[in-house]
């Protein structure tokens, strides 16, 4: 099992707009391959192409070798099974017979299926988890149940190479994981060729090992995830600003679009924030602040740190410590300097530890200077504390003149009030 | 099935014992008996020879021809409705009625006493128009090597159109052949004989062919042609096939009989409804199903008003609808065509 597919110089325009242009590539056998790229990138073309359903202007497509105009209609289907994005089902089929269709590429005309082809279809359909739905007409399932009936289908096809046109546009969460795990398995188990094309790269990352990103007809990168998926091709082939970072839980690369900021009017005139520390505490505070056009600076962070990644994105002053040590001292006039440039300093819901304690001493500096301070929600302080010292603290600090603030939602009314200064 | 064909011969038993002239069954049977190459004989029943001139020659090939054109006409239909996922879909429904009926309405008006093969110039202009009609519609469809099935039903819907008002142009000066006119395209099973019945029936024979071996093919069409080309499907041929074949089937009973409605677009919706859509089973069933019931509406068309009779395209309609409706009813959804959603 499992197909070489080849593709080279690969031509097609519908009504003279190119929509392939010289698109080479090639997929092992046994690759499990997501096929990336914007809406109109030519995934689906592309697809198409290879399951012979468009004919391409120009170029070759080849299937071990053998080019794909010298197999007839029943010959290709045995080696190549698609699952499309959706599938009409609107005549009252049972899913038995809609998976037994799978059969059709191994049948001649005049012969009836027979055993052996009743027990591939069952087998599909407990593969796929539909088998309990045999005797239930097709148009009384739902869509997700529907594509998995479809991957039945597929997989009673026992084609070489399955290709998936968006398969999981239309799932829920849940499905859109089963589907594609179904054909991971059969990758696995099987060495069936796979290629998806997919719209959710960090869908796409948890199940395919290969990566092909096509833009504007060609392709612009292959490879493995690291090397295709970058913020560089992102911006190139989606045109969209991008970050990528690793999945907290599993490791596996993901994008995340970084939103146009909306530049508010006369933004000069916005106040340099200062915001203490990093982390998902202090990332919803960046992200209100730079939304509302401040300048910010923050600090300080640990390098590997999302507070930190956010300044260089942004590329904003930020004080940075290496990673397990104490703040202790090393980074104060840093620190303190970043904070008297700012016209007011904002002290997130962040965790305080014996490492970060001296925080505490740099801000009473910079409030005795006079420089307008603001703590978010002391409620649960006694919580992310570990020191049993930052309550204390806190409250002196609020005694020398900070000002607490209940909820995040408080800091734009603030902000709004101090204006700019022109030290930033 | 068998529960059709018994449906199916118990019409035709009973067509051949009503009528006009009222037989009794005992009658009909030694008659047919008699007609066997061997001899069987059925003691004390004595048959006059104008019973039986009227069974072999009036009603024995009229009732024959009823389930051809009966069958040719739903299965064309189921054809259609599958082809075009379109359960609006009718043996008509690309333009052969109105192409036959311009050939035969033009033949009607010239006055054309041309004979060919034993046929008067009316079934063999509309045979041609409706042939014609077919190619030029499946011409204008075309794209490169290829027909997409809307753009055919729309070509089909168009030239229809176009042909049917050439139809009413053509009536519009029929004068005193009006009636002719009109009579012919209620349609009807009149003056039916044995050279009819042999003619038509190689042809039904030859069109039914052509599409049944094709079945599973358009099963897989059914969920759209690409899914049926991605399965192996070469559905350019098949779409090729079951047009000819369907054609043939539609323009031969057509010429025949005339245009007969309804009994296309019913039975197939009446097979699906009670047997699903696998065309397996779809297409032998409204071969049966629509033979039988042209017979008994034809039977009834002969007797209600008796000697006089009806057009039996009216009786389709009045009978089919009602009871259609019953059904779609009975059924609460629509089980097919989307209805399940």
């Amino acid at each position: 099992m499992g197909l070489n597919i080849e593709v080279h110089g690969l031509k097609l325009a519908y009504d003279a707009q190119p929509v392939l242009e010289d698109t080479n590539f090639s997929v092992e056998r046994g690759d499990l391959v997501a096929l990336l790229g914007a809406n109109g990138a030519g995934k689906s073309t592309l697809l198409r192409c290879i399951s012979r359903i468009l004919k391409p202007n120009a170029g070759h497509i080849m299937l071990d070798g053998t080019e794909l105009k010298h197999f007839d209609s029943k010959e290709a289907a045995r080696k190549m099974a698609v699952v499309p994005q959706e599938t009409t089902a609107d005549f009252d089929f049972t899913v038995e017979d809609i998976v037994m269709m799978g059969r059709f590429p191994y049948l001649n005309r005049f012969q009836k299926e027979d055993q052996s082809d009743r027990e591939i279809v069952q087998r599909s359909m407990e593969m796929t988890g539909v088998a309990h739905l045999a005797r239930r007409s097709i148009t009384a399932l739902s869509g997700g149940e529907k594509q998995r009936v479809i991957m039945a289908r597929a997989v009673c096809q026992q084609p070489e190479a399955l290709l998936l046109d968006e398969p999981t546009a239309n799932l829920d969460i849940g499905y859109q994981s089963m589907l594609l795990e179904l054909a991971a398995r059969l990758n696995r188990e099987q060495e069936v060729t796979v290629i998806a094309a997919i719209h959710d790269i960090n869908l796409a990352v948890h199940h395919f090992n290969r990566f092909i990103l096509l833009s504007g007809g060609r392709v612009m990168s292959a490879g493995r995830a690291e090397e295709v998926i970058t913020p560089d091709n992102i911006q190139k082939s989606y045109g969209v600003p991008a970050t990528t970072y690793r999945h907290p839980l599993h490791g596996v690369l993901q994008v995340s679009v970084v939103r146009e900021k909306t530049r508010v009017e006369g933004h000069t005139k916005r106040p340099v924030v200062h915001v203490i520390g990093g982390g998902e505490e202090a990332l919803p505070v960046l992200e209100l602040l730079i939304g509302r056009g401040c300048r910010l600076s923050v600090g300080p962070v640990s390098a590997q740190d999302s507070g930190c990644r956010f300044a260089h994105f942004h590329s904003l002053p930020v004080v940075i410590v290496p990673p397990f040590t104490s703040m202790n001292g090393v980074h104060k006039e840093e620190h303190l300097e970043l904070m008297r440039k700012s016209d007011l300093v904002v002290v997130p819901p962040i965790p305080f530890g014996e490492g970060n304690l001296p925080i505490f001493e740099e801000v009473e500096a910079v409030l005795k200077e006079g420089k307008p301070v603001y703590l978010i929600d002391l409620a649960g302080v006694e919580k992310r504390d570990y020191s049993g010292h930052a309550p204390q603290l806190l409250k002196n600090l609020v005694q020398r003149g900070a000002v607490v603030l209940e909820k995040l939602e408080d800091l734009p009314g603030v902000v709004d009030r101090h204006g700019g200064s022109d030290n930033g | 099935m068998t529960g059709l064909v018994g449906f199916l011969i118990f019409a035709v038993v009973s067509a051949l014992i009503f009528g006009a002239v009222s037989i009794g069954w005992r009658s009909v049977l030694v008659i047919l008996l008699d007609t066997l190459p061997v001899p069987v004989s059925i003691a004390g029943v004595e048959v006059s020879p104008i019973h039986e001139d009227i069974l072999l020659q009036i009603r024995l090939p009229r009732v024959l021809l009823a389930a051809a054109v009966g069958s040719s006409l739903a299965v064309a239909g189921a054809v259609f409705q599958g082809l075009f996922r379109n359960p609006m879909a009718d043996p008509y429904v690309i333009g052969i009625s109105s192409g036959a009926a311009l050939g035969a309405v033009f033949a009607m008006l010239s006055g054309f006493s041309l004979v060919l093969g034993g046929f008067g110039a009316v079934p063999l202009f509309a045979f041609g128009g409706g042939i014609i009609t077919i190619m030029l519609v499946y011409s204008m469809a075309r794209v490169g090597r290829a027909v997409p099935v809307m753009t055919l039903l729309l070509a089909g819907i168009a030239v229809s159109a176009f042909l049917s008002a050439l139809v009413s142009l053509l009536t519009y000066f029929a004068g005193e052949r009006l009636h002719m006119v009109v009579f012919w395209m209620m349609g009807g099973l009149g003056g039916a004989t044995w050279h009819q019945v042999k003619v038509m029936v190689p042809y039904a024979l030859v069109g039914y062919i052509c599409v049944s071996v094709f079945s599973r093919d358009l099963n897989a069409m059914l969920l759209g042609e690409e899914t049926a080309s991605n399965l192996g499907v070469n559905t350019e041929r098949v779409k090729k096939i079951m047009l000819a074949g369907s054609s043939l089937l539609v323009a031969a009973a057509v010429s025949t009989s005339g245009i007969i409605g309804f009994v296309g677009l019913v039975v197939p919706h009446f097979v699906r409804l009670v047997a699903g859509p696998d065309h397996r089973f779809l297409l032998p069933a409204s071969a049966l199903l629509g033979g039988t019931l042209l017979i008994a509406t034809d039977t009834l068309a002969r007797v209600i008003i008796a000697p006089s009779e009806l057009p039996v395209g009216i009786i389709t309609a009045l009978l089919g609808a009602p009871m259609f409706l019953y059904l779609l009813k009975k059924r609460k959804k629509l089980r097919y065509f989307g209805g399940g959603g």
